[in-house]
């Protein structure tokens, strides 16, 4: 028992700053998801049918191969056209551009959802597309879309765990080194799981909770 | 750089072959995981219908724990940690188990809300006629739920199948496995990842446009379902 309470003392530090390490990749990563996620869903919506088709094809690549293809395929392929990336940055850019195919369609599902009609009566007393969309269409849209961008935060941060297979430093890298450093892999990885648990599900229970009172409106 | 496209393009047939074989591997991880979840979620879906509290406690901290930690941490879980106490899984298995339970949290959750959207007064009418509960979910509600869950459970499969290649990280000779191992051979990485990209698409865009297919007819099926009530 005071040999696992002195394991626990050398491991712990080492993993909370490692814990950190995730939280920020996942908060970079979201970032990253939620702009281009945006620029894709603008496209999708354009009039241009070139525009459209690209992100339509876009968001089926990317959302029909593991997100982990498109990880392996920037931190070991792009060496290859002479351009090489930090592990933490290679894992950043594979989550970001992965997440951005989905909220593409979450963005899309928000803005289709609300009526026609009210598009056309915005237009109809005399209101532009920039304007209908800032006081008519986004404002109803963000109620359907946020529950959704909550759960993909939930999501992403579990999958900032694949990171680990290219060696960028987060929770589970840190946990593999501690493993094969102790070789105690059933404590060090339930301690592992116990930590994401203790990021995940609150961020779950929130997301959760938004999305009760937004329905209630 | 041209140089290594011409030693890809001449090293294609081997390719191919030993990344469609191993292809065969991770659809059999994403059968063997869909069954294992699939049994665990109906169960564990039902339990969380149950009118007893404390089946349903059992359900939430089962669906809350296996949602909340990702998924190759269970895996390192399974394989690693199971070993050292002396369960010795082969990475197959140990891929097949840890799939199945993690997925079988998420669709405790689908199964869930297909019993709750059947409506109550179907259970009521099939309680008044003298059914236990155990027969009215075999004989009234699961059937009907079935129809409902079909496309979140087509959208699992799609995830699920994606989600196979972090098999790789516990040696299941899956095709993301069967990449690396070619790569270490010849250093095609660009070239091998590509290929095993259009594999993995080769097999979900069709499930994808089928989810798509299901979920369409079903809301077609709603609405005549309603015109007939």
């Amino acid at each position: 028992m005071s040999a696992m309470i002195a394991n626990l003392r050398d491991w712990l530090p080492e993993l909370l700053v490692a814990a950190g390490d995730t939280l920020e990749m996942t908060v970079c990563a979201f970032i990253l998801a939620a702009a281009a996620g945006l620029v894709l869903a603008l496209m999708r919506l354009a009039r241009a049918r070139a525009l459209s088709v690209a992100a339509h094809w876009y968001i089926e690549i990317v959302r029909g191969a593991p997100a982990l293809t498109l990880l392996f395929l920037l931190y070991f392929g792009l060496p290859g056209i002479g351009v090489t990336l930090q592990a933490f940055v290679a894992a950043v850019l594979a989550l970001g551009l992965n997440g951005a195919a989905y909220l593409a369609e979450v963005y899309r599902a928000g803005i289709e959802a609300i009526d026609k009609g009210q598009r056309e009566a915005a237009q109809a007393i005399g209101m532009t597309r920039p304007q209908l969309m800032r006081w008519i269409v986004l404002p109803q849209s963000v109620r359907i879309i946020l529950p959704s961008m909550g759960n993909y935060s939930v999501a992403l941060l579990k999958d900032t765990s694949i990171a680990s297979l290219i060696s960028a430093p987060e929770l589970m890298l840190r946990a593999r080194d501690l493993t094969s450093e102790y070789y105690m892999p059933m404590e060090i990885f339930l301690l592992v799981g116990a930590m994401y648990f203790a990021m995940a599900f609150p961020l779950s229970w929130g997301v959760r909770r938004m999305e009760l009172r937004m329905q209630r409106r | 750089m041209i140089e290594s496209w011409g030693r890809a393009i001449a090293l294609f047939p081997h390719f191919a072959e030993v990344l469609l074989l191993a292809a065969i591997t991770t659809v059999e991880i994403t059968v063997g995981g869909f069954v294992i979840a699939v049994i665990l979620g109906l169960a564990f879906g039902i339990l969380k219908t149950s009118p007893h509290r404390t089946r349903r406690a059992i359900a939430t901290v089962y669906v809350e724990v296996f949602r909340s930690v990702p998924v190759l941490t269970q895996l390192f879980i399974i394989y690693f940690g199971l070993g050292e106490i002396g369960v010795r899984l082969d990475p197959l298995s140990a891929a097949i188990i840890g799939f199945g339970i993690n997925g079988g949290a998420y669709l405790t959750e689908v199964f869930r809300s297909g019993i709750e959207a059947i409506h109550a007064g179907q259970m009521e009418a099939s309680f008044a006629i003298g059914m236990t509960r155990p027969q009215t979910m075999r004989y009234i509600i699961v059937p009907q739920a079935v129809r409902i869950v079909l496309p979140p459970i087509g959208n699992y499969v799609i995830g699920l199948l994606k989600e196979t290649s972090i098999a790789s990280a516990v040696a299941a000779p899956e095709l993301m496995y069967q990449a690396g191992t070619l790569i270490r051979q010849t250093f095609l990485s660009s070239q091998i990842y590509l290929m095993v990209a259009v594999i993995y698409l080769c097999m979900s865009l069709p499930l994808s446009r089928l989810t798509r297919h299901l979920e369409s007819r079903m809301g077609k099926g709603k609405a005549a379902g309603g015109a007939t009530r």
